[in-house]
């Protein structure tokens, strides 16, 4: 009797004593995450980052030119190097970590809708420094936007203002500028990979809060949320405040831009979840891989399979729309209602499926207002 | 039959159908009715107006804090609603407020069970926000266009947003702004409005038992106190008769946390169970049941302190978290707001006794660490600190730090 009763007790113990609570562990799978991390920075984000890093300086190029003779055809490359960099920018505001995260590169670079008042306030006062935190509305492509093709009403008057208005210099000095400054942040989210943060980001491979894949992962799907989902489709078609708000769309001043910068920035959401090379066909690691490795499932299928499935559904809905999303937003705003229920769906699969299988906690609170 | 088994038959009759019927009569179950609406000859009796104007006074404050134009004497003027002289003032922009005698100041650390008898800390308490207030203007306003660094007022970023530090990273408007939740709202409520002391003072349990209202009003005292209390919490509701529907929108004070609060799974009828302790707390005035009353006003005091508290523990930890991550704007503005939540919990009351759940010196210990100036405030914090003091306040309560930090 009394060696049952030792023997049920070492079994209570040992059925018992690995119980760690509720407690999320890291994952046990095999899985390469290191394999990944290093696709991600060699195949995907540092390519991303040089070409944009050209395209920048580029544009920075091109205003200067434009500043030392406002002329036509400077206007016009100037315009066409603004498309190219902006267009760009769309393959790596997704990677907001590291160097940018430090800089807050998205929001010092794409912040809209711009504040005319304070802008106009700060270029005919002076004195602007533009690394305030409050000055994240009067700067940027956004601002540029305006500065190029907002201020007044077509090209002809655009150039007028530039080559003869009493404060014309105090624009083309702003415009300088900016173009100056975002270059400058770029360069250095570059640098920092080139000099070291690529070894650090890729070594970094565990499973905390404060791992690569953790952070990235959070970031991707904050981009996702926040200035894809939100910024380009859900705040403009009144999603978040009841009507519409046809002036917050990207690009609002260039008026055809919207569309193009979007399907952009939809490829470059894609393609990161596929990782898929910069420029290229070749998928390597990534999160779809990540997911097949662990077989998640939704609904019989695939989870990766289910979640590339419903961006073809969103971006189906996207052929809809006009190139103008302030056009759409005022002509028929339903579409745009459409293609943002569309991308919402995939919150669900990325933010709640993708990261319980991936043992991540979301890093970032929906800013309640206080 | 016998007379004798007669007339004993008869009384046994008359004594059991008597005395069934005294239970009846005498307690009668009190029911709360569907909306906060109570009357008397078809119309309304109740009333908080001076609760009312006390909360857009605070709105108007706390949105003149981050005007950068605005003097540090008008800031005042509108805390006191008087000059610094004590002639009349007209400092907000809503008339009706400058036409109005009520003030902030006056009701702050006011209440008659924790301060009746302690007016040197009520004055220091006071004197407390009017130093927030001129530190703003002295402190943050000069470096609105500087950046905020270590020992250096000024911006910092929170994402998109962009908030205004001291040397030590506080937002002084936070603390303004949630400290005021406890000093006045919360004071008023648990400690003035629900205490027997009020309620019962003078003839009012008799005034109130035969329905004798106030000179010029609807409604007897004891009603009006009760009442009193509910203005603090709903009034400002889009309808303070059905609160509930929009809890959490109608103020930047008590009303949002508990929707807040309430938001959270863990803590998911906290809203609802408060709003009914105040309806079936003043259904039981009408039909005279005092202790029902009091009953309700327990419920109230554990729920609102708790809502206090869930908060302090909430942003204490949001804190840590954007500390740990390198947020440090995030983390400023969490913890800005977790110390005017940490201010506020001297001022809630623990049920059955006349003590809050934290004593001033205990908050004023928190506060100290939070704002060591060896080490310049939030800017030298350790997650370590802040995990302490969260865990410090939670063991004080029903709820886990666990529950409350999401």
């Amino acid at each position: 009797m009394k060696k049952l009763f030792f023997f049920l007790l070492l079994i209570a113990v040992f059925a018992c004593g690995d119980d760690e609570g509720d407690q999320p562990t890291a994952p046990e799978d095999n899985f390469d995450r290191q394999a990944m991390l290093r696709n991600w920075a060699d195949n995907i984000i540092v390519p991303a980052y040089t070409s944009f890093a050209e395209k920048t300086d580029d544009l920075k190029r091109a205003t200067e030119t434009f500043v030392a003779d406002p002329s036509a055809a400077n206007y016009t490359d100037l315009s066409a190097k603004w498309e190219s960099a902006y267009s760009s920018f769309q393959d790596v505001s997704i990677f907001e970590i590291g160097k940018a995260e430090e800089l807050s590169l998205t929001n010092n670079l794409n912040i809209y809708p711009t504040d005319i008042d304070d802008l106009t306030d700060n270029i005919i006062s002076g004195g602007y420094n533009l690394e305030l935190p409050s000055t994240i509305a009067i700067q940027g492509f956004p601002a540029l936007d305006y500065l190029l093709f907002g201020i007044a009403e077509d090209q002809v008057a655009m150039l007028d203002f530039y080559q003869n208005d009493a404060d014309a210099i105090k624009y083309l000095q702003y415009l300088s500028v900016l173009a100056n400054r975002i270059d400058d942040l770029t360069q250095s989210v570059l640098s920092d990979w080139n000099d070291g943060f690529r070894d650090e980001f890729v070594e970094n491979q565990g499973n905390s809060a404060l791992a690569s894949v953790d952070k990235l992962t959070n970031d991707f799907i904050f981009y996702y949320e926040r200035h894809f989902r939100a910024g380009k489709i859900g705040i403009p078609a009144g999603v978040f405040s009841g009507d519409p708000l046809s002036g917050n769309v990207e690009a609002f001043y260039r008026q055809d831009l919207s569309k193009t910068l979007f399907n952009r920035a939809m490829d470059a959401v894609q393609n990161f979840f596929n990782g898929v090379h910069h420029q290229s066909a070749t998928e390597g690691e990534s999160m779809k891989t990540y997911i097949e490795y662990l077989e998640v499932e939704k609904d019989g299928e695939s989870l990766a399979k289910v979640i590339n499935d419903q961006f073809e559904v969103a971006r189906n809905t996207t052929q809809e729309l006009m190139d103008n999303f302030a056009e759409q937003v005022e002509t028929d705003n339903v579409k745009m209602l459409t293609t943002y229920n569309q991308l919402q769906l995939n919150v669900v699969y990325l933010k709640v499926d993708m990261l319980q299988a991936f043992n991540i906690n979301v890093d970032f609170v929906d800013a309640d207002g206080d | 039959m016998n007379n004798k088994l007669k007339f004993l038959i008869l009384s046994m009759s008359i004594f059991m159908i008597a005395c069934g019927d005294n239970d009846e009569d005498i307690n009668p179950e009190v029911e709360a009715p569907a909306t906060y609406i109570f009357e008397r000859n078809g119309a309304s009796t109740i009333s908080f107006s001076g609760q009312t104007t006390r909360i857009q006074m605070g709105q108007e404050l706390i949105d003149a804090l981050m005007d950068f134009n605005i003097s540090e004497e008008a800031l005042l003027e509108m805390y006191a609603n008087e000059t610094a002289s004590g002639a009349d003032a007209n400092p907000f922009s809503d008339e009706a407020l400058n036409e109005s005698t009520k003030s902030i100041r006056s009701k702050v650390a006011t209440s008659t069970d924790f301060f009746s008898a302690n007016t040197v800390e009520a004055a220091t308490i006071k004197e407390a926000f009017a130093s927030w207030i001129a530190a703003q203007v002295s402190e943050v306003f000069p470096n609105q266009n500087e950046l905020a660094v270590a020992g250096t007022a000024g911006q910092i970023a929170d994402g998109t947003s962009t908030r205004y530090v001291s040397a030590q990273g506080l937002e002084y408007n936070q603390a303004v702004n949630k400290g005021l939740i406890g000093a006045l709202m919360l004071d008023q409520t648990l400690n003035n409005y629900l205490s027997t002391a009020v309620l019962d003072a003078g003839d009012n349990r008799a005034l109130n038992d035969a329905a004798t209202v106030e000179d010029d009003h609807n409604y007897t005292s004891m009603e009006h106190k009760w009442d009193e209390a509910y203005g603090y919490v709903y009034g400002t509701s889009a309808d303070p008769t059905n609160p509930n529907a929009t809890i959490g929108n109608d103020d930047s004070f008590l009303n949002k946390y508990i929707g807040r609060v309430a938001a959270d799974t863990d803590f998911a009828g906290i809203a609802a169970e408060i709003w009914n302790a105040f309806k079936l707390g003043r259904a039981a005035i009408v039909a005279g049941d005092y202790d029902l009353r009091d009953e309700q006003a327990t419920i109230i005091r554990e729920q609102l302190s708790t809502v206090i508290a869930v908060r302090a523990v909430y942003y204490l930890q949001q804190g840590k978290n954007g500390i740990a991550n390198g947020d440090m704007g995030g983390a400023f503005h969490d913890l800005s707001e977790g110390l005017g939540f940490v201010f506020s919990l001297q001022f809630t009351r623990q049920s059955n006794t006349v003590s809050p759940y934290l004593s001033k010196a205990e908050v004023d210990g928190f506060i100290d660490e939070l704002l060591d100036e060896s080490s310049n405030g939030f800017w030298g914090l350790s997650t370590e600190t802040l995990e302490n003091i969260s865990t410090e306040i939670a063991d004080k309560f029903d709820f886990t730090l666990a529950q409350a930090a999401e």
